[in-house]
């Protein structure tokens, strides 16, 4: 017995002591199996993997939120407060736009959402570029297209930083560890690390793989755009060394880029949405688009065919479906918009705006059915006599068959107008009937980022700054912008009361039984009360001294006198009937100076409170907040001082 | 059963008769019995010097064979122990007399038990009877009130807890939770469903009691809370935040019982904010729409039929229109005559909880039992929303030889949780907390069927408001845990094979923890959460973690000296697994989210996970006592965690407690009203690593974009050099017992310094990141904990008793990142707690008669009008800017916690009263954002009418009207709350013998009766809302 207890004892130590040593060190390390680490950014798979990242942080990840609209479409001349208040202090430049934004609800864009974005982009693109410099690769296909691939990326988040902002923070490689010291460059250094990453991108890229790719062409439109933007005069205190180089590189560029790019032959095949990866979406004159699918599992989705919709659904005999829309009701055009437009001669206004709804939710004892005209928007001249009231229910408008539930006038004799409701023609370019359902907000139509017609209007824009230089004549610009208004034009033979949008897409299971408001027509007829043709129009502009009568009110309105400062307008007015709500709009009024002078004249929100110190963004208070100067937080006074002025 | 009960303890004794048969030796019999004549069943009688024994029968009796001269030793818990010597009489009737003395209690204090008088650092006790004093759904809730320094938040959802703190928080970012103990296995209480949830669902329970809510309150035997660092640090790198330890219910030594307890709950929802009638909302709303655009609306007073037609949308749902019209008929206005919905009616029903327990335990020299069965069954006030679980347990204790020892507890649990409406997989405009909140998102006028019948889906037609009609058939999430935590032991008393290690022993405890999640949500197309298309997902996941711990112990006293050693090595290991899918659409309700496959769905999102950790600890303690006088506590250990940065992995913390039990010393031997006066100091030092995995080495972020799979870099920067979170703490206390255990209590004084605090920090965005993690800084703390029980009065058949624990709090942050500078990013400010409320102070709202002030800030472009909430402007420039305006408004955490019970007996009834508060804090409310689009509460806003109002004038609006609204929203959080009344009655034990058991106890209890004192009448500020559940409880036990 005593020997067993003894042999117990020893088995007992032994098992006691195996126990312990098997806890040998390796217990403690951590390895993390699940997903990568940075050591992956040293192989050729990880550093395409890496651009695919930053692509999407870069062209997708602000499509999903309401930052394109606050930052470039709220508060320009071209749009103004729609229904929904959720983001109208970046509208109104109101004092609570400021280095915190006030926030109206979830919805509404911070102060430092779009700032930290950029960064955490530029972030991704340093990495890029530091891990692609560091590759050991033969493969030029790899190694030179994210090389390239990451210049461009680093330099268009800083231009969109340098427009918002001005001078901002330079950083050009990725920290290990906490930094908080931080300065602003100014925004001459900005603009010179953008030339110079943007022509390390032009110099390294190829033209392969389209507009879901960043090609040679789109560095080159880019490039173009951020010397366009240098010459502009919102730099005028600094620019001039460069100026006229600069403009003169803009239209070497873009003349390549145009070569390239031939403008689509009708306007409304950019938006004649009727598929994800459809074949608008593949169209030679898009030069770089972010792009969407109907993939659920995509990290990112296209939410903008929310925002610029009037909410049709609360309107009699209508509800809401999934091919009329979500409307969230953020934007709506201003009557610089509607009236920039030649609505007899130009397209494109009908193609870039839905005018007519249909009865989907007739209701019991009216006489309506569905289908019949529900809501129509009479967009006509200020000489048209025809209508009394703006709004109008159960109403039947001259030369009509059958009363319309809700007839809207542009000019009616009371001169209340569209901007006093929030019931306004929507911009359709968005419209997105491909969602699962009527409330889903992934949309999976690809978001333009550039295309040739707007790299006609840079170099159009060009030629206007290099005559003021005395470098070409202003009539130089006319073959450019001409080149997009005949596109616009009519052809011969042309429905003129067609209309099409991105609504086509829907599917009837998605639809889920509700009778669909869409019809694939205008009111064309009803709003210019023109007898029906199928003639050709021309907008070809022939000399700068006979600019359209449309231009000529807005000169008139804005009171410019010189040619530049005309041709310079007609510049600005065309990019809107071209590329109305296509995330332009506010870095060109900012960069040419002209926001404060348009949105006072326009906006009828923005002109109570639009300042020149709004050409810049507020500093967020958060960047502020967080850093240091000489090893300590800054004091208040040295927070205003590094603060935009004004704010 | 009775019979049968009877019959095992004969068969029992027959054991033991047969054990001592062949010693040489008479029978001798006789009855033991209590001071009030009653007999005790299941006492021991033991033959001193010997293993030999045997129990009472239930009668008292009991029968044994000695040899005359031996000296019998008559025992019972509770009771002191007798001695009588065997000499010629062949009957010995024994009276035992209770033990009054709490000192002699046995307190857990981690890896090992100490008497409460042995003891030197700071622990606070629950026992079961406090614990099945009241019906509880968790031993959380059992605890609430109960320890002093223990804050413990009221959850009311079925099958949650509210949550634990203890000492406040000190940590910023790494948890505050407790670590949990049971039954001697630190418990995994890891947050889980991080990984497959992702940061898109808010509502996964977020409190940190994580693991012992899956116990039965009823299993268990006490808890022990270790409040101070020299008591924690013996759990060193997990003990930052005090620990809890559990024990559960063991058998006892000769003593069978059958247990059987119940309770029947039913529970109301107490509203204290109720909704704006239908009338008063038609005019909040017309005034709200009249300031949001004087010139095109009338003012709210002067209303007209075809300005409500407009705002109150007739065409979108003319079914609430016609109530509105209501109002109108006769041609003037007259609101009281619209009808009002109450939409919350819809939702709520009367809660009704079961709880039934059977325990049974036993117990001989050699071998201890314990079993129980639970099951309990919540239908939560909220439709949709229930409880079930089941527990089971079983344990047993065995020792084979005089030194061999093993046991086994197996403790396991199932249960099922219908969280009702859920937030997985929202897409609705408007987001809720759940089916209640949704209620009241709709609309007093708007009602819920239209003239067919039909319900109409956006009541008042709004898009943004759904209805809540059928919500609860239409919105299902289901979590189903099971969970099996074990406790395994086998120890060896070396001494007893080798004499010269007398007082040396070993043990292996090992424990495991299994658990196994499910959560199952379908959203039908018609639910409130959803619109157009239905929504399914499958969590599951599976947790596998375990304990390893080998011990060494060593105690020997010799002469006045007790010396006591404990050596431990210990390995915990960590898995956590799981798995996600979910897919919108799915046709056929009756799938549910059983039939996620390729021809019925396309899936649109999917994930799986693991994430494992580990930690290796080294620990020794030394226990030293000299004559029960002087007694001293040291303690290290040595502890590598694996989500710590390589290098720093390791740390150690040192602990070392020293008492002084000044009762015994010959000075005050004579003062006889002192029972015990022990003063007591500790210091230690304990860690805090309880970061997520892979801190140090965020992994890089998967993208999925339509070019391909992408990465881009973790937002939140690898910090390399991630390390402990160490606190050291001092701890003064007086433990005191006078007048015969009439007066006794605790009462301590703390310090504590928290330092490398692991902070989950923002970073200016230019770095590329937004956030680390490192350890920054320095928080100190202190508190005052008293812990007193009275004995108020005592006569022959009345009691008052009154049972105190208070507790004072005070933290503040003395040094962050870099040095002495605030963080105002992260709201952390040097020489504040960490929980402020920073932001612009309120200066109430601008009224007519402040026209020439607000006229000078409108002048700096302020845009203020009357009506408008007003902040203060600090500097006096007549700018609201953040630079200069914004300062620290208060902080948010209580400053004194309370907790007060009384409990009056009168010969067998028993009525207690339990009264708790917080007090000493400001609460942000958020104000009211009045912009009259959807529902509103009943408040007094501003009118024209009405310029004296609480709250600013509601301005029409999707989101807000008044940007500086939030300012009226911060108040006092003050609170002192009647919890619960419970009347308990004990039936004698005649009676209860004539029901055949012999203990009976019957009880009913009023939860929640209401507020003593709250300065805000519309908050419940304990369950943190507006409502608060009230309710009855029934309750019986019965021990056989």
């Amino acid at each position: 017995m005593k020997k067993y207890k003894t042999l117990y004892i020893n088995l007992m130590f032994i098992s006691a002591l195996v126990l312990s040593t098997s806890c040998s060190d390796d217990f403690l390390d951590e390895k993390l199996t699940t997903a990568y680490t940075k050591d992956y950014y040293k192989t050729e798979a990880g550093i395409q993997a890496l651009a695919v990242g930053t692509y999407y942080q870069s062209f997708a990840l602000e499509f999903a939120l309401e930052v394109p609209l606050t930052a470039t479409q709220s508060g320009t001349d071209e749009f103004h407060a729609g229904g929904d208040p959720s983001n109208h202090i970046w509208n109104s430049y109101a004092s609570g736009l400021n280095s915190f934004v006030t926030v109206s609800n979830a919805n509404t864009v911070a102060a430092n959402t779009n700032w930290d974005n950029l960064y955490v982009a530029i972030g991704n693109a340093n990495q890029l570029i530091e891990s692609a410099t560091a590759i050991v690769s033969n493969n030029d296909a790899i190694k030179k297209r994210a090389l390239g691939e990451g210049y461009f990326l680093r330099a268009f988040n800083y231009l969109k930083l340098v427009s918002q902002y001005g001078g901002v923070p330079l950083k050009l490689d990725l920290s290990t560890t906490v930094e908080v010291e931080f300065k602003r460059a100014t925004a001459e250094e900005v603009f010179t690390q953008i030339i110079a990453d943007f022509t390390q991108a032009y110099d390294l890229l190829d033209n392969a793989g389209g507009s879901a790719k960043i090609t040679k062409d789109a560095a080159a439109h880019y490039l173009a755009k951020a010397y366009l933007s240098r010459a502009s005069e919102i730099n005028d205190s600094w620019n001039s060394a460069t100026k006229t180089a600069d403009l003169q590189k803009v239209v070497t560029l873009s003349d390549e880029v145009i070569a390239h790019h031939p403008l689509a032959p009708n306007y409304v095949d950019l938006w004649n949405f009727t598929a994800p990866d459809g074949a608008n979406e593949k169209l030679s004159e898009i030069i770089l688009a972010g792009q969407f699918n109907s993939s659920q599992l995509n990290t990112g989705s296209n939410w903008q065919h929310l925002y610029f919709l009037s909410t049709y659904d609360q309107l009699p005999e209508m509800k809401r479906n999934l091919a009329g829309g979500r409307p969230f009701s953020r934007l709506a055009p201003t009557y610089f918009t509607y009236d920039v437009f030649d609505k007899i001669n130009d397209s494109r206004f009908w193609k870039s705006f839905q005018t007519k709804s249909i009865v989907n939710n007739k209701s019991t004892g009216s006489d309506y059915v569905n289908g019949d005209l529900g809501i129509i928007y009479i967009m006509n001249a200020p000489s048209d006599t025809r209508f009394a009231k703006t709004k109008n229910t159960n109403y039947l408008i001259p030369g009509g068959v059958k009363k319309i539930p809700s007839v809207y006038v542009q000019y009616a004799a009371d001169n209340v107008g569209l901007m006093a409701d929030v019931r306004f023609p929507s911009l359709s370019k968005y419209m997105d009937g491909s969602r699962i359902d009527l409330t889903s907000q992934r949309g999976s139509r690809d978001i333009i980022l550039a295309r040739s017609a707007d790299t006609y209007l840079i170099a159009a824009e060009a030629k206007v700054r290099l005559a003021k230089q005395g470098a070409a004549t202003f009539a130089d610009a006319l073959p450019y912008i001409n080149a997009v208004r005949n596109r616009g034009a009519y052809k011969a033979g042309e429905n003129r009361a067609a209309y099409a949008d991105g609504s086509a897409a829907w599917t009837a299971a998605g639809q889920a039984g509700i009778p669909i408001s869409y019809i694939p027509q205008n009111s064309y007829y009803e709003s210019n009360n023109i007898a029906a043709t199928t003639a050709a129009t021309n907008l070809n502009i022939t000399s700068i001294s006979a600019l359209p009568a449309e231009d000529m009110a807005v000169i008139t309105k804005l009171g410019y006198g010189s040619d530049y400062d005309r041709m310079l307008c007609l510049v600005l007015n065309e990019r809107t009937r071209e590329l109305c709500g296509e995330f332009h709009r506010w870095q060109d009024l900012s960069r040419t100076k002209t926001l404060v002078a348009r949105a006072k004249a326009y906006n009828i929100e923005a002109a109570l409170n639009v300042q020149d110190f709004h050409v810049l963004r507020p500093i967020p208070q958060t960047f502020l907040d967080g850093i240091y100067a000489n090893g300590r937080p800054l004091t208040a006074a040295e927070k205003d001082a590094m603060q935009n002025p004004g704010y | 059963m009775k019979n049968k009960f009877c019959l095992l303890l004969v068969l029992a004794m027959i054991t033991f008769l047969n054990v001592s048969a062949y010693a040489q030796s008479k029978v001798i019999k006789g009855v033991i019995k209590d001071a009030s004549g009653l007999p005790i069943p299941g006492a021991n009688v033991l033959i001193k010097g010997t293993q030999k024994g045997t129990s009472s029968d239930m009668d008292g009796s009991y029968t044994i064979s000695v040899s005359s001269g031996s000296v019998l030793i008559y025992s019972f818990l509770g009771f002191k122990n007798e001695e009588i010597t065997v000499r010629e009489s062949a009957v010995y009737n024994v009276v035992l007399k209770e033990d009054n003395n709490s000192l002699e209690e046995v307190v857990v204090v981690g890896y090992g038990v100490r008497k409460k008088k042995d003891l030197t650092g700071s622990i606070v006790s629950v026992s079961s009877e406090v614990i099945d004093s009241r019906p509880v759904q968790n031993a959380v809730q059992a605890m609430q009130g109960k320890a002093a320094g223990v804050d413990i938040s009221s959850n009311e959802r079925p099958g949650t807890v509210g949550k634990v703190t203890i000492r406040g928080s000190r940590s910023i970012s790494a948890s505050n939770s407790p670590l949990y103990v049971v039954d001697g296995v630190p418990i995994n209480n890891s947050k889980p469903l991080a990984g497959a949830l992702g940061k898109s669902v808010t509502d996964v329970s977020d409190s940190n009691a994580g693991g012992i809510d899956f116990l039965n309150p009823n299993d268990i035997e006490s808890i022990d809370v270790l409040k101070d660092a020299s008591a924690t640090a013996i759990y060193g790198s997990r003990g930052a935040n005090g620990v809890i330890i559990v024990t559960t219910k063991k058998g006892k030594n000769g003593k069978f019982t059958l247990n059987y307890s119940t309770a029947l709950t039913t529970e109301e929802i107490n509203e204290n904010a109720p909704m704006m009638s239908a009338g008063e909302y038609i005019d909040f709303r017309r005034w709200a729409r009249y300031y949001s655009n004087p010139s095109a609306f009338p003012k709210g007073d002067a209303p007209t039929i075809a300005n409500d037609e407009l705002i109150f949308l007739k065409s979108a749902d003319p079914s609430a229109w016609a109530n509105i019209a209501k109002g109108w008929e006769g041609g003037t206005w007259d609101g009281s005559k619209v009808a009002t919905t109450d939409w919350a009616k819809f939702v709520t029903r009367t809660g009704i909880t079961q709880q039934h327990t059977v325990a049974v335990s036993g117990g001989t020299e050699k071998m201890k039992g314990y079993g129980s069965f639970g099951y309990t069954g919540n239908t939560g006030v909220l439709k949709g929303q229930s409880f079930k679980r089941y527990n089971g347990v079983a344990n047993v204790d065995i020792t084979a030889t005089d030194w061999f020892s093993m046991g086994a507890n197996l403790n396991t649990s199932y249960s099922i949780n219908e969280y009702g409406q859920s937030n997985i997989g929202r897409s609705a405009v408007s987001s809720t907390t759940g089916i209640y909140n949704s209620a009241r998102l709709n609309l007093p006028y708007a009602v819920p069927y239209d003239s067919n019948g039909n319900r109409i889906d956006n009541p008042g037609g709004d898009n943004t408001i759904r209805t809540v009609i059928d919500e609860d058939k239409y919105s299902q999430d289901q979590r189903v845990t099971v969970r099996a935590f074990g406790s395994f032991y086998s120890q060896v008393d070396l001494g007893k094979l080798i004499p010269v290690l007398d007082g040396l022993k070993y043990r292996l405890n090992f424990g495991p923890d299994l658990t196994s999640y499910r959560n199952g949500v379908f959203l039908d197309a018609r639910s409130a959460a959803r619109s157009g298309t239905s929504f399914a997902s499958l969590i599951k996941a599976q947790t596998i973690s375990y304990t390893l711990d080998n011990l060494l112990f060593y105690n020997k006293t010799f002469r006045k000296h007790d010396l006591g050693f404990t050596f431990l090595q210990s390995k915990t290991g960590y898995q956590y697994e799981d798995s996600m899918m979910a897919a919108n659409d799915v046709k056929n309700p009756e799938n549910k989210w059983n039939a996620l496959t390729p021809s019925n769905v396309t899936l649109s999102n999917y994930s799986t996970n693991i994430i494992e950790s580990g930690l290796l600890s080294y620990m020794g303690r030394v226990t030293y006592g000299y004559d029960n006088k002087y007694l001293l506590t040291a303690s290290g250990r040595y502890d590598g965690a694996s989500q710590l940065a390589d290098g720093k992995k390791w740390d150690f913390f040192p602990s070392a407690s020293l008492a002084w039990n000044m009762n015994q010393e010959s000075f005050l031997s004579d003062v006889s009203w002192i029972d015990q006066l022990k003063l007591r100091v500790g210091f230690g030092v304990t860690g805090n690593a309880a970061v997520d995995p892979y801190s140090t080495q965020p992994p890089l972020a998967g993208i999925v974009y339509p070019n391909g799979s992408g990465l881009v870099n973790n937002a939140t920067l690898g910090n390399p050099d991630l390390g402990w979170e160490k606190t050291k703490q001092i701890n003064y206390g007086i433990d005191f017992s006078f007048a015969n255990s009439r007066i006794s209590g605790t009462l301590e004084y703390y310090t504590s310094d928290t330092t490398d605090l692991l902070l989950r920090r923002s970073v200016p965005t230019p770095t590329g990141y937004r956030d680390t993690f490192e350890n920054v800084g320095e928080t100190e703390g202190e508190g005052v904990e008293l812990t007193l029980n009275t004995v108020n009065v005592k006569a022959k058949d009345f009691e008052w008793s009154s049972n105190l624990s208070f507790s004072y709090q005070q933290s503040s942050i003395v040094a962050l990142a870099n040095g002495k500078f605030d963080d105002i990013n992260n709201n952390l400010f040097i020489g504040q707690p960490q929980n402020v409320l920073y932001g612009y102070k309120s200066n109430g709202i601008w009224k007519p008669e402040d026209a020439t002030e607000m006229a000078k800030f409108n002048a700096n472009g302020a845009g203020f009008s009357f009506g408008n909430a007003r902040p203060q402007d600090q500097n006096g420039d007549y700018k609201i800017d953040a630079n200069n305006d914004r300062v620290i408004i208060g902080s948010a955490d209580p400053k004194y916690i309370v907790g007060l019970t009384n409990t009056f007996r009168y010969k067998n009834v028993e009525l207690s009263v339990f009264v708790y508060g917080r007090m000493g804090y400001l609460y942000n409310t958020s104000g009211e954002n009045s912009g009259a689009k959807g529902s509103q509460r009943s408040i007094d806003y501003y009118t024209d009418n009405n310029t004296n109002a609480e709250y600013q004038k509601p301005i029409y609006s999707a989101g807000t009207g008044d940007s500086f609204f939030p300012i009226l929203g911060y108040r006092d959080g003050d609170f002192l709350k009647i919890r619960n009344i419970s009347l308990g009655y004990n039936f004698t034990n005649e009676m209860a013998e004539k029901a055949g058991v012999s203990k009976l106890r019957l009880y009913f209890q009023v939860m929640n009766p209401g507020m003593i004192y709250n300065k805000v009448k519309w908050m419940d500020f304990d369950t943190q809302s507006t409502a608060s559940n009230r309710g009855f409880t029934l309750g019986l036990n019965v021990e056989l």
